[in-house]
């Protein structure tokens, strides 16, 4: 009885340690017993001669493709990096993690915006930086210190020149004063937002995790229409002509009038498509977690042509003249010829791709989950050259 | 392998639970408990033959007590005996395992499946995906409402209170099944034991999300009344105040009751 006892104990033991380990392996190497941790994909913005991501380690980066391609000692010729430290991580580790209040850094999933010479970033901690964008220096910080952060920032951040929209995972859109970041307005939605806002012609147009889709005053955050999907929005809105286009967690891809919210169509796909629309010249470009790209006529959502990639795509593609660049989640790059769909070559970076692709005629930028921001020639399909953010120190 | 596992169990049990919160009004906090206790009453035949095989090897206890009395310096003889016994008896002396692992594939699809649903991060909603079957419901559900009693299912439980609950009633369910050794090196092994794995997973608690926490709590619970009406009430668990004073210390107070008394009555 006693071995059978002790037999039992550790079978338990070895048992329930079998099943933290199932529940703690992690496929998309993240890591974390409740799952992938945040690390974020960030995309990249154009700022004079550099580039600016958020990286995997919570820092805003600012590199120099000219001097990255000579292979410089980081930081040269306008680059910098600013590592953004949270304090007091209990509220991501909950309770085990008590009262610390010491500094740690989380990823960011928000492509910095600019508008004049500021850099933006929205952290999945809950604030948004306002930086220089010659030297990556705080000019300002929303929340102020000593308040509250307003939940996580996960969605791209949006701007008109005078303010910044962003959503937050408390279910609200803000509007702060470009400039100094001073607040201007709130919008309290019905559930929490990840996904982008879009701001057209003094409309902010936003979706929320309840299956929303509200159009508000860039000025001053009123409703001019607001209304109720059966599905959740999955992707960033992308506004293009008389419409919005985004997708669903049911599925599908839907277009809307613009002025009314009126749906004009909605086609499904094998997926979600949580990539943001790519439209021009009146195609929307839509990548699909389905393995699939859909070229679908604007106005009509007939289907132009589709185009198979090797596995799931989450990546928002980027255009340049006439060539679609696709990266599937698998590191490999596409480059698409957008009137037939036909691949014209094809590249790889090795590793996971979640980020929004960023174009410069046929080089192609990638960061990706190995910390590392591949330039792809897209025309050679081979990498020119590759910078680590994790390399930098603190 | 990993295919295997999730096309079979993790995907129809993850779609389910997705669905079920889907027709419970999108709650998702009552559709873990709904699914833990359909899994529990499913799985209650092998419970019980877990219960049995339990109950048949602790019959056994005497007998096996007096064989390693009798052949303490013959270990080859002593399992041969045992051996008999068992096949004597008709009970195998793993055979109250058997039932356990054959439940475990299904507590881990069932964990696997709450813990992918909550999707804390935007990496573990992309995860999520390649799990979901095409049905509108699933789509709907999704991103799934993780506010459930004040809890937020997704994050870990910041009061001590889901932790105290897991603990308190694994604790229970444990003493219940549980018979008191007679030896004290063994009753220390036990009470280590007992104490061991609901303060781990109390420890648990208060870093997963508390949707596994209120899984484990339904599931403790369950466990509890199962236990209570199939091994007929309370089993090996004592309330304090029903516990027997041990013999050695009153014996003497009554011995000292009847000398005083003698006193008494010499005066």
């Amino acid at each position: 009885m006693k071995t059978a006892n002790l037999v039992k104990i550790l079978l338990t033991v070895s048992l329930v340690s079998a099943v933290f380990l199932a529940g703690c392996t992690d496929v998309s190497g993240g890591g974390g017993c409740a799952g992938p941790s945040a690390q974020g994909w960030s995309g990249f913005v154009p700022y004079k001669q550099v580039l600016c991501f958020g990286s995997m380690e919570g820092r805003v980066i600012a590199v120099n493709p000219a001097a990255r391609s000579d292979n410089k000692t980081f930081p040269v010729e306008g680059e910098w990096a600013y590592l953004i430290k949270i304090a007091s991580p209990g509220a991501a580790c909950g309770a085990m993690c008590g009262s610390s209040t010491s500094a740690s850094n989380m990823g960011i999933y928000a492509t910095p915006v600019t508008s004049g010479e500021l850099v933006y970033a929205g952290t999945y901690s809950g604030k948004i930086y306002a930086m220089n964008g010659d030297k990556g220096v705080v000019r300002w910080v929303y929340p102020r210190e000593g308040y509250e952060t307003v939940g996580g920032v996960v969605g791209n951040l949006a701007t008109d020149g005078q303010s910044i929209f962003f959503g937050s995972s408390n279910g609200k859109l803000y509007a702060l004063d470009a400039l100094t970041g001073d607040y201007k307005w709130e919008f309290q939605t019905s559930d929490k937002i990840w996904t982008s806002p879009a701001v057209d012609s003094g409309v902010v147009y936003t979706g929320n995790y309840g299956g929303n889709i509200y159009a508000l005053s860039a000025e001053d955050g009123k409703v001019i229409w607001e209304i109720k999907i059966p599905s959740a929005v999955a992707s960033a809105i992308t506004v293009s002509g008389g419409n919005l286009y985004f997708g669903t967690f049911d599925r599908y891809l839907h277009a809307l009038d613009k002025t009314s919210g009126q749906e004009k169509w909605k086609v499904s796909g094998g997926n979600w498509f949580w990539a943001a629309p790519v439209v021009k010249d009146g195609v929307a470009y839509c990548a699909c977690l389905d393995q699939k790209v859909y070229a679908l006529e604007a106005d009509t959502g007939r289907e132009v042509w589709q185009f198979s990639a090797e596995s799931p795509i989450v990546s928002t593609p980027a255009l340049s003249e006439n060539t679609l660049y696709v990266a599937s989640n698998n590191g490999k790059l596409y480059s698409l010829d957008i009137k037939k769909g036909t691949m014209i070559n094809s590249a790889s970076v090795g590793f996971t791709v979640y980020a929004p692709l960023y174009a410069d005629g046929a080089t192609v930028y990638v960061n990706a989950r190995n910390h590392t921001v591949y330039a792809v020639d897209m025309t050679k399909g081979s990498i020119i050259w590759q910078f680590a953010s994790n390399s930098i120190g603190n | 392998m990993i295919d295997i596992w999730n096309v079979a169990i993790l995907n129809p049990m993850l779609n389910g639970l997705i669905a079920l919160s889907e027709i419970l009004g999108k709650n998702f906090g009552l559709a873990i408990i709904v699914l833990t206790v359909a899994v529990r009453i499913v799985l209650i035949p092998l419970t019980f033959k877990q219960t049995q095989s339990t109950k048949a090897m602790q019959s056994l206890q005497p007998k096996l007590q007096e064989l390693q009395k009798k052949y303490a310096r013959n270990q080859q003889k002593l399992q041969q005996e045992m051996m008999a016994l068992y096949k004597e008896a008709g009970v195998s002396p793993l055979g109250c395992m058997w039932p356990l692992l054959i439940q475990f594939p299904i507590w881990i699809a069932l964990y696997q499946s709450i813990m992918q649903a909550l999707a804390a991060t935007p990496e573990n909603l992309l995860l999520l995906s390649q799990h979901l079957y095409s049905w509108d419901m699933v789509g709907q559900a999704i991103p799934l409402n993780e506010m459930f009693l004040g809890l937020k299912l997704s994050q870990p439980d910041p009061t001590m209170i889901l932790a105290i609950l897991v603990g308190g009633t694994m604790w229970l369910q444990q003493k219940m099944v549980t018979p008191p050794a007679t030896d004290p090196k063994q009753q220390q092994m036990t009470s280590m034991t007992t104490m061991m794995m609901p303060m781990m997973f109390a420890f648990f608690t208060l870093s997963f999300p508390s949707g596994l926490a209120l899984y484990w709590v339904v599931s403790n619970i369950i466990g509890i009344g199962i236990q209570y009406f199939i091994g007929g009430g309370w089993g090996y668990f004592t309330f304090p105040s029903l516990r027997p004073q041990p013999q050695a210390t009153t014996q003497p107070k009554i011995e000292q009751k009847g000398s005083q008394d003698g006193k008494k009555g010499q005066n």
